[in-house]
This record gives structure tokens, sequence and C-alpha cells, in this order.
């Protein structure tokens, strides 16, 4: 096999993901810096930590020999008629993976992987201007397991050699593309930030794999009690990511999380043929927050009995426009769609003048949601009415402390979050420059919380749902308890009458996108719900339930599938 | 009017990327009855659907492996999987049309999931309903497209059908006696043997890999098929890399393969080894480039080996015969010489070892449960068979037991034991001078020896040339004055196969194996190849296309107690 250094990565990232699931992969992004914070709790001094940070700085073996390897590139590194660095930073991501999968009462996949990575950055240029653009956004490499001194340097030489030779090629490359923009940039390339020196310990999973994958077969099992139920599936992933962080700005950080997974899927079709399905998930950094196997058990029950329901549901067959009620879980999905993916301050391309990506670009002190409304990302709090949030984090992947940030006040868009790339008029960044192991960092959120300043209770929201109906001379309104992605999976009229609700299917909201959010929301309830979400990075939404005065509910045009072509097999009798 | 579109084979006979087929310790039979009772279910269920399938099998490939990866003296990764990968595959039609006519479709003949662990019945049968099921969606839509296309598309050159005839097979393998992999130990080893490479500043990377393998595959048909094989397999790849210092990327990889982990070579050899590998890539980087050269030249027999696999192996393959979209070099030279006639090549899976070397091709009944053949593809220098699998061409319609496909993909012909011999013989010894005369005969200052080979690629697609790679890394001139013989680097052989292939004009006498893995439409397969060393009246070799890359800036970290030194030492450039 001839290959170059790149291809035997990508070639070893191949076998690799044939015998285990691939942590590592190559991505680009960007960041920001710190803004002046405008919450109750302000930001730590960015001074170090005093003497345990120091210490624990100093006897740490990986940190070490990354400082080590930094100083030396730092002094050294130089190519005749080539700037030397003006920057360095690397960043070792450590990361452990359990994953276990059982269908039919069987487990069919446990794996348990641990690998590192090291991405390394090099930036020539300076602050206004640098190469942090195409091939001079970082270069990352394996890195060894063991805390040897020498292998890992090894593989930062090596990084670091092609990050400032790519470096160099990228900043004349970017020279020649602005050439073509007549418009100066009037912000700096890469946003100043403090050195901080921040050692969090290690994370590490903590839970029996015996336990889980007993619990994941016997839940599974439950497919015998329903013979219409085509597939019952139940999988846990758990991760640890540790993550060490040295700049030559003199930053020094190292940080552990965790989060655990589990997710039960189950799968039917209704008489004419319509595929149904339910994945309900918990999703934690604490495993002892996790259900047990009992709870795992009657969940799925539970879950099974839905899906026997939604079977019999009459169809949505009628259009309907107006009052719409969605439960905290179907907001949070809303929210982390729309607000979520919109605050990010994200560079657009060189020569697009947008200031940033997203709907909510031209939006900066616009109203994007009711007055009522405001929305604050503070990765710095722990848990939630008893709930650990994934989305927590002290320091970002630039190294740069998380601080609270409030996007929305008020209804009216006030920040975005940043990295340390700034974009027009947010010169600094503010702690929201996240990336996934081995990625390039990107704007993301941390901890979204959205909150009513009139929150209303279950009952009374409910009540006003009912009311607004009255009002248009409805016979019913519509409750989502459920989504899948912005599709109801449990969707139940609500008879203005008496106030019962009727579970139907198949049925789609017409035209539910930030427009919706921002003219139609009429009300929100006071029952703010906990929710971890996988995505690219870990994160966290908190919201409450919330009242639409007009959305339009309509049938699906989704064809129904075939039945099966044959009965599934037999049970074994007696079991 | 369809243009044909350009499909490339790309083989790489590697060294390196393995798919893992892996086997559990789970009784055997458990598992394939209750497999060849679902099937058994799903037919007769199936036979009374319009379009009925005319042929079904599950093919269950049960895994159980390790690998572990070092570099630089330090553990990278080291992981275990064991899983059940199940294949599901239909035939809709008949035998002389069905689904999987022409490549489009072939795909459509394959469905595939995870199986439960354990041998419990009930789940599996269940998983093995939700693929059937789904196969079976596939399998009839796709027939219709099929039978549309059929009556618009223009008439095909070759009209065989479809599916070939076989008999059934019942077989079932013994579990091999394998001891189970010392994983901790095997650490410690990569660990040890990367380690080495830390002594050769000029050594840039370098890994050492290890895959280990006990798998199971089983195969039940509705045509009454039951096989059931074991294999298992332990590959160790060492793998150093550098780059000259005009940019020019180097790289030596040295692989060993065995049935257990417990029969690769010691600690000793492999050290050694990772030492060999170093001085070599030492040698290149400071040896001269290779010019454009036309002229004599001597293939050792690994080298040989492999040329033959790129070059007359995959030219071989049953498939090709048939796809218009290929090169189909050899297609209508059945009966014809396409060889010099001292030269017989035979594909023999059924071979196990050569002079003492086991060999990776080796397999009892193929992927689609056909006995393995020994095939005469060449004889004499006349061409004779193709490798087959149960896909006929017009001048052959059955398979000799070459249908060989990883998980996931549908078996085409592929080899396993691609064997070269020669009548017309010297001793190896005599070979070298044989070779000196012929440089002297036409004229030229140096002939070109090729030691080492890295494997190659081929493309076989109609619209693009005929051309092979095979790729070299130590090379040497061969001078007629009589001057020592001095490594070169940058070279790759190129040129048309029916043209070089009647370059041979003698060889040596002692067989050489090339033990890798082969990449193609149907996926990764272990093969083997062997031959004796050839001199060749004629080869042309063009210049590597080199890296723009300069050599790291940095000499290597060294050990923090000689920092201060560090700080002194002087950048490269």
């Amino acid at each position: 096999m001839q290959t170059t250094a790149k291809n035997r990565q990508l070639c070893l990232t191949f076998y690799i993901a044939m015998a285990t699931s691939v942590f590592l992969s190559c991505g680009y992004g960007d960041g920001a810096q710190q803004n002046k914070p405008k919450t109750d709790n302000p930001p730590k001094a960015s001074a170090p930590n005093g003497a345990s940070d120091t210490s624990a700085a100093s006897s740490d073996p990986v940190i070490r020999a990354m400082r080590e390897e930094l100083e030396r590139s730092k002094s050294q590194v130089k190519m005749e008629n080539v700037a030397a660095p003006y920057y360095i930073e690397y960043r070792l991501s450590d990361v452990t993976d359990y994953s276990a999968e059982a269908a039919f009462g069987a487990l069919r996949q446990h794996q348990n992987t641990h690998g590192r990575s090291v991405r390394v950055v090099v930036r020539v240029g300076d602050y206004k201007q640098d190469s942090y653009y195409g091939p001079g956004v970082g270069v990352v490499e394996f890195a060894p397991l063991d805390n040897d001194d020498i292998a890992l340097r090894r593989q930062l030489w090596m990084a670091t050699d092609r990050a400032y030779k790519m470096a160099s090629e990228a900043l004349a490359g970017k020279k020649a593309l602005l050439s073509q923009y007549s418009a100066e940039q009037p912000f700096d390339d890469f946003a100043k930030a403090p050195a901080l020196q921040s050692m969090e310990p290690l994370a590490k999973l903590e839970f029996s794999p015996e336990t889980w994958e007993k619990a994941l077969a016997k839940s599974t099992d439950l497919f015998r009690s329903d013979p219409k139920i085509q597939s019952l599936s139940a999988r846990a992933t758990f991760r640890a990511v540790n993550e060490y962080f040295v700049n030559t700005e003199g930053t020094i950080t190292r940080q552990g999380n965790t989060w655990y997974l589990v997710q039960l899927s189950g799968e039917t079709q209704a008489e004419d043929g319509m595929r149904l399905g339910r994945s309900p998930y918990y999703m934690t950094a604490k495993a002892s927050e996790l259900p047990d196997a009992a709870k795992l058990e009657s969940d799925t029950t539970k879950m099974l009995e839905t899906l026997k329901r939604l079977r019999e549901a009459p169809l949505v067959e009628e259009d309907y426009r107006g009052p719409v009620l969605f439960s905290n879980d179907a907001a949070t999905d809303v929210f982390y769609g729309m607000i979520g993916s919109n605050v990010l301050g994200v560079r657009p391309k060189p020569g697009d003048s947008a200031r940033t990506t997203g709907k909510f670009s031209s939006n900066y002190k616009g109203r994007v949601l009711p007055t009522f409304l405001s929305v604050v990302d503070d990765p710095t709090i722990k848990s939630f009415q008893g709930h650990s949030l994934i989305g927590s984090y002290e320091v970002d992947e630039e190294g740069v402390r998380a601080q609270t940030v409030p996007v929305i006040t008020d209804g009216m868009l006030m920040e975005y979050l940043l990295g340390r790339m700034p974009i027009r008029d947010f010169p600094d960044s503010n702690g929201h420059g996240r990336a996934a192991p081995g990625q390039a960092p990107s704007p993301n959120i941390g901890i979204l919380m959205v909150k009513s300043k009139d929150a209303l209770s279950t009952e009374n929201i409910k009540k006003k749902l009912i009311e607004l109906c009255k009002e248009e001379n409805k016979e019913y309104g519509y409750y989502v308890e459920t989504l899948s992605g912005y599709e109801p999976r449990l969707l139940y009229r609500v008879y203005v009458n008496d106030g019962h609700e009727e579970l139907v299917r198949g049925a789609v909201f017409n035209e539910l996108d930030t427009r919706t959010l921002r003219n139609d929301l009429v009300a929100a309830g006071g029952d703010p719900l906990v929710s971890n979400r996988e995505g690219q990075v870990p994160s966290t939404v908190i919201a409450p339930s919330i009242l639409f005065d007009e959305l339009e509910v309509k049938r699906t045009d989704q064809k129904n599938a075939k039945m099966p072509e044959y009965p599934p097999p037999a049970l074994t009798p007696g079991r | 009017m369809n243009k044909p579109k350009a499909r490339t084979a790309i083989c790489f006979l590697l060294a390196i990327c393995v798919i893992p087929t892996f086997s559990s310790g789970s009784a055997p039979d458990s598992l394939l009855q209750i497999m060849q009772d679902e099937l058994k279910r799903a037919n007769a269920s199936l036979a009374k659907s319009d379009p009925a399938p005319y042929y079904l099998s599950y093919a269950v490939a049960d895994i159980n492996g390790t690998v572990i990866v070092a570099m630089n003296g330090s553990l990278v990764l080291s992981t275990s999987v064991q899983r059940r990968e199940a294949d599901v595959m239909m035939r809709v039609g008949s035998p002389a049309l069905d689904n999987t006519h022409s490549n489009k479709n072939r795909a459509s003949g394959i469905t595939s999931g995870t199986l439960p662990l354990n041998n419990d019945r009930d789940a599996i049968a269940r998983v093995l309903w939700q693929l059937t099921n789904r196969g079976y969606d596939q399998a009839s839509s796709a027939f219709l497209t099929v039978k549309t296309n059929t009556a618009v598309q223009s008439e095909e050159e070759d009209k065989s059908p479809d599916f070939s005839k076989e008999s059934s097979q019942e077989h079932v393998g013994d579990a091999l006696a394998v001891a189970p992999l010392n994983q901790k130990q095997w650490e410690d080893r990569a660990r040890k043997i990367s380690g080495e490479f830390l002594k050769y500043p000029e050594v840039y990377d370098s890994t050492v890999y290890l895959q280990v393998s006990d798998d199971r595959s089983y195969l039940a048909t509705s045509e009454g098929t039951a096989v059931v094989r074991p294999s298992a397999l332990s590959r160790l790849v060492i793998q150093g890399e550098t780059r000259a210092d005009d940019g020019m990327e180097l790289m030596r990889v040295e692989t060993f393969q065995a049935p257990s982990a417990q029969e690769l070579p010691s600690d000793t050899e492999l050290l050694a080894k990772a030492d060999e590998i170093s001085e070599d890539l030492k040698a290149l980087r400071a040896a001269p480039t290779a010019e454009p050269y036309a002229g004599p030249a001597l293939l050792s027999g690994r080298a040989a080996a492999v040329f033959f696999h790129e070059v007359l192996g995959h030219r071989l393959e049953g498939h090709r015969q048939r796809d218009e979209t290929e090169g189909q070099t050899f297609t209508k030279k059945i009966n014809q010489l396409v060889l010099p006639s001292f030269l017989t090549v035979v594909d023999d899976p059924t071979l196990k070892e050569l002079n003492g070397v086991k060999l990776a091709g080796s397999y009892d009944f193929d992927d689609e449960g056909v006995p393995a053949a020994r095939v005469e593809a060449v004889e004499n220098g006349v061409l004779k068979n193709f490798l087959m699998s149960r896909m006929p061409n017009k001048y052959f319609e059955h398979s000799n037991g070459h249908g060989r496909r990883q998980p996931g993909l549908m078996a085409t012909g592929r080899q396993g034991n691609l064997i070269v011999t020669s009548t017309n013989t010297v001793p190896d010894s005599e070979l070298r001078k044989k070779f000196i005369e012929e440089i002297k005969k036409q004229g030229k200052p140096y002939g070109l020896y090729f030691d080492d080979i890295q494997g190659g690629f081929t493309l076989t697609a109609r619209a693009m040339p005929q051309a092979f790679q095979v790729l070299p890394v130590m090379v040497y001139r061969v001078y007629a004055d009589g001057r020592p013989d001095e490594l070169v680097r940058g070279v790759d052989i190129v040129g048309t196969p029916l043209l070089s292939l009647n370059n041979i004009m003698v060889t040596g006498d002692t067989m050489q194996v090339f033990n890798g893995i082969c990449g193609a439409e149907s996926g990764w397969v272990p093969v083997a190849a062997a031959a004796p060393a050839m001199l060749f009246s004629e080869i042309e070799v063009q210049k590597q296309r080199k890296g723009t890359e300069r050599p790291p800036i940095l000499a290597p970290p060294e050990p923090s107690t000689a920092s201060s030194s560090n700080t002194q030492s002087k950048a490269r450039r």
C-alpha cells in the first residue's frame, strides 16, 4: 500500500471503524471571546487559580509533555522566508466509550473503546489577520493511550510541523481571496482572550456493563406481549471525555465530562400500513440518574401501550388552523432547533457581509420571540431541579471560561454565542467555542434556558387552550406531547366541551418555523423540563410548555407502507 | 441509450486494512438450525407472493476480533469486538433473468443486519424475518426495474443467465483449535516493537498493527446448502514512514500472518525487522531519484507475485467478462496464447501452504457455498479458465468455487491463491548473470531490479486506459559495467498488461509467497500470490508522484533529561 501519512491516518480510521466506533474525525470551525458579563454570576477571575492549579498542571504527565513540546515548537519552529507562528495550541481529547444494543430480548452488540486524539492549531500572521482558513484550521492525529512523554510529543511534533506548513499556505491563499473584495473586514480574525489556568479532576464512567446488558435484553423481551409490534430495541451509549488544552498565550486547562444515554425504540404498523414509531430516551451526566432495570421495563411497557393506542387511533383527515399546546418535552425540541441553532455567532465565508449564519443574522436587537420570553445560555450551572445537565462545562475547547449569556431578553435578540472568531459588533469570545473530540471548535449552546415572565400552571395553560378554541368556535384544539424532529409523535385532540383528550395519528404541522415562534406564541407554562441532547456537542435545553394561538395541523402526505409480506415467526411456547 | 459508466475496479493488495470476520464460541449447530428453520418458513411463505423468490439464502458471519495499534512505543488502540453480521440474499424472477441483473441492481439482492450474540431462537428468527421482508421489497421492486430496462435497452453482448445451477452442499467445519489471544501480552509487544523505531530519528512515523480474528461463517440456502466454516487469522503489520529532502514520501511495510497470534514471529525477529525497515528508509532518503526508463528488469519472486495478481489476476475474474463497462482484456481470448508458453498460472484455494509458508487465500468452500476448486487459469501460456462465482458468462456456465465476498456485499469471482509456475527456469543465482547479459545486449547502461513492492492498484474499466501500477519500494540500478548496485527511489512501473506480460524472458527456480488482502467490488478478502523471480526484456517505469511537503523542521523530540541541549539544537531548515 502506497500512501501518504494522511492516507495512513484515514486507513487507520477505516480499519478501526470496522472494529470499533470511530471517535476521530477532521472538522473545521471557529470561535470568539468574552463580552461584558450581564448576569448575577460574574465569571471567575482568569488569573491562575492559585497553587492548586499550578501544581496540578505540573504533576499531570499529559499536560507536562504537551507544554514541553509547545515550548520547543514556540521557540524553534520557523521556515526560511516564512513568518514564525504567532499562536499555537494543543488539545488532547481522551474518549472512553461504551455501547450496547439489544433487540427482541437478546443482546446484539456491546463494545468498549478507549482512544485519544490531539488537535494542533498553528496560526501565522497576527490577531488581525491570520492563517486560520482553508488548510490552516488544524491537524488531528492519534495520541498515545499511555502517558508516555516521547510518544505524545512525537505526535505533537509531526502535527505541529504539518499545521505550520499548511498555515503558511493558507494565509497566502486567504490574502489572495480577500484581495478580490474591496471592503476590509471590520473585525479581527482571532479574538484575544486572557490566559487561564484551570485543572479539574478527570472524569470516569461508572456503571456495570452486565447489569445494563441484562436490563436492555429484558426490556426488549417485552416484544412478546404484543404480536403487532414489529421491532423493539434498546441501546445504551455511555461516554467519558477528558480534555487537556495548552496554548502559547499561557492557557492550561484540563476538564472531564461524562454522559449516559439510554434509548428505547419501537415500531409497529396500523392496519392501513402507516408506520408508527416511538423512541423515548434518557440522557444524564450521572449514571445514578438513569432508570434502573425495573423502571426501564415499566417504561418499555408504557411505550408499547402507546404504540398500541396509536395503531388504533383515528387518522387526522381534516386540516386545522388554530391553537396548539406544546408540552415542555415538545417545546424543548422546538427551542433547540429554532433558537439553539440560530443564536450562534458563526462567521460567514469571506466576502459575505452578513453578521452571522442562521436565521437570526439580521435580527440583532430585533424581536425574535414574544416579549414575555427570555433565553439565557449558562453552561456553568451543574443541575436543575435535581437533574444533572450534560451541557454543563467550565471552560470551552478554546481555553476560554464559559460565560452566562442572555441571548434573548424580553423577546429581543441581544447577544450571540461566541468562540474566539469575532463577528461584526462582537469582538470577544463568551466561552462558547465548543467542539467534539478531534473537531474544530465552533459556537454552540451549552445549557439553553427558556424563561417566561407570566408562567401559567399546567391546569391554566390547558384552560387557555380551550378558551382560545372556544373563541374561534372550534370543537377541539390540539395538544402535542412528543415530537420527532418537528413532526408530532403523540398528538391529542382536546375537546372544548369537556376537555377530554383523544389520541390521533397521521398529522404534520405546516409552517412551524421561527416566524411562528415570534408571532404566534401567546403563553408559556411554569413547568421547565430538562432535555439533555446528544447533538454535535452534548448540550441541554430547559424549557416550559408553550401555547400557540395559530398553527396549522394537516394530514400527512406521506404514503403508507406495505404490510409485511408474511407474518413473523411464532414464538417459542412457554417463554 | 445508456452510456457505459466508467467503473473502476480498484484492488489494493494491502498489507494493512483488514476487515475482521469473527465468530463466537457458541454451539454452531443450533444457530445453523435456527437459520434453516426460519429460511424454510420464509421460503414457503414467499412462494405465495407474486413475484416469488426463486432463491433465498441466509449468511451469518460470527465475529470475534481484536485490534491492537501502537506507535512510538505507546499503545494507541486496543479493542475487542463481538458481532454477528447477517446477510439475507434473495433472487426474484428466474435464473435466466433476476433482480440482480446488471451492475446497478446487484445490491438489490442483499439485505444486511446484526443478529443477537446468543442463540436465542425467537430473537434471531425475528431479525431474520425483518431482513427478509425488507429484502423482498427491495428485490421485487428491482426485478420490476430490470424487466422494464431489458425491454428498453439494446441487446447485451452476453446473454448468459444471472445465476448458475450448482449442487447443494452440506459441510460443518470443525472448530479450529486456536489459542485465545493474550491481549495484555500483545499490547506490551506492540509497544516494544513500535518503540524500536524511536532509535531512528529519520523515521518520522511508524505503526505496529495487529488484528486477530476467530470467526465462524454460516450459510443456509433454499437449495439445501448448509455450510459452516471456521477461520482464524492473525495479521501483524509493521510500517515505517519518512520523507526525502525533496518532499518525496517513502514507506516500508512488512506483514506477518498466521492462523493464531502465537505462531507469529518472536520479538527478536520483529525487532530486527523494525531495524531493517528503518535502515532501508534511511538508505532510501539518501538514494537518488529514478529517471523514466524502459529496459530490462528483474523482479524478485514477491514483486512478480504482486505483478501477476494485479495485471493478470483481476482480469480473470468472471464477472468482469460480462460487464460491458469493463476493459475485458482477456474476455475473448479463451484458448489463445496470452503469456509466454513456459508460464502456467493456477488459482488454488485448496492449497494450504507453499514451501512451508501458510497461504492467506485458502478456503474449503467459497462464500456462495460452492466447494473451492483448483483452477488452471493459464496453461503453458494459453488462457483456459476464468475465476468463476455463480454468475455465468458465455464461456463458462458454472462456478468454480471462486465466489468471494465480505459481509454486506454480493459475491463476485475473486482470486484465492494465485500460483505462477515456469518451465523455463535458471537457478536464482544465475538469473542475475542473464540479467546483465540482456542489459549489455540492449546497450543500456543499467537495468532495474525490483526487490520489494507495496502492492498496487489496477484499473479495469473500459473508459480508462488499461494501465496498471505496481508500486515498488526497494529498487536498484544494476550496472552492466560491474559497478555496485545502486538503490533508487521514486519508481513506478507502468505499462499496458498484454504487452508487459509477453516481455518475460526467463524465471528463477524458487517460489516466493506474498500474503495480503485484496479489495474490489465484493469487498476485502484475504489472498496470496506466489511466483518465481522473473526477468523481463522490457519494463517501463515512470517517476513516482512526489509529495511537496518538506521534511520536518525540527528534529524529533528527545527525552526531557536532554531538554537543555534541546533548546540549543538547531532547526533542520
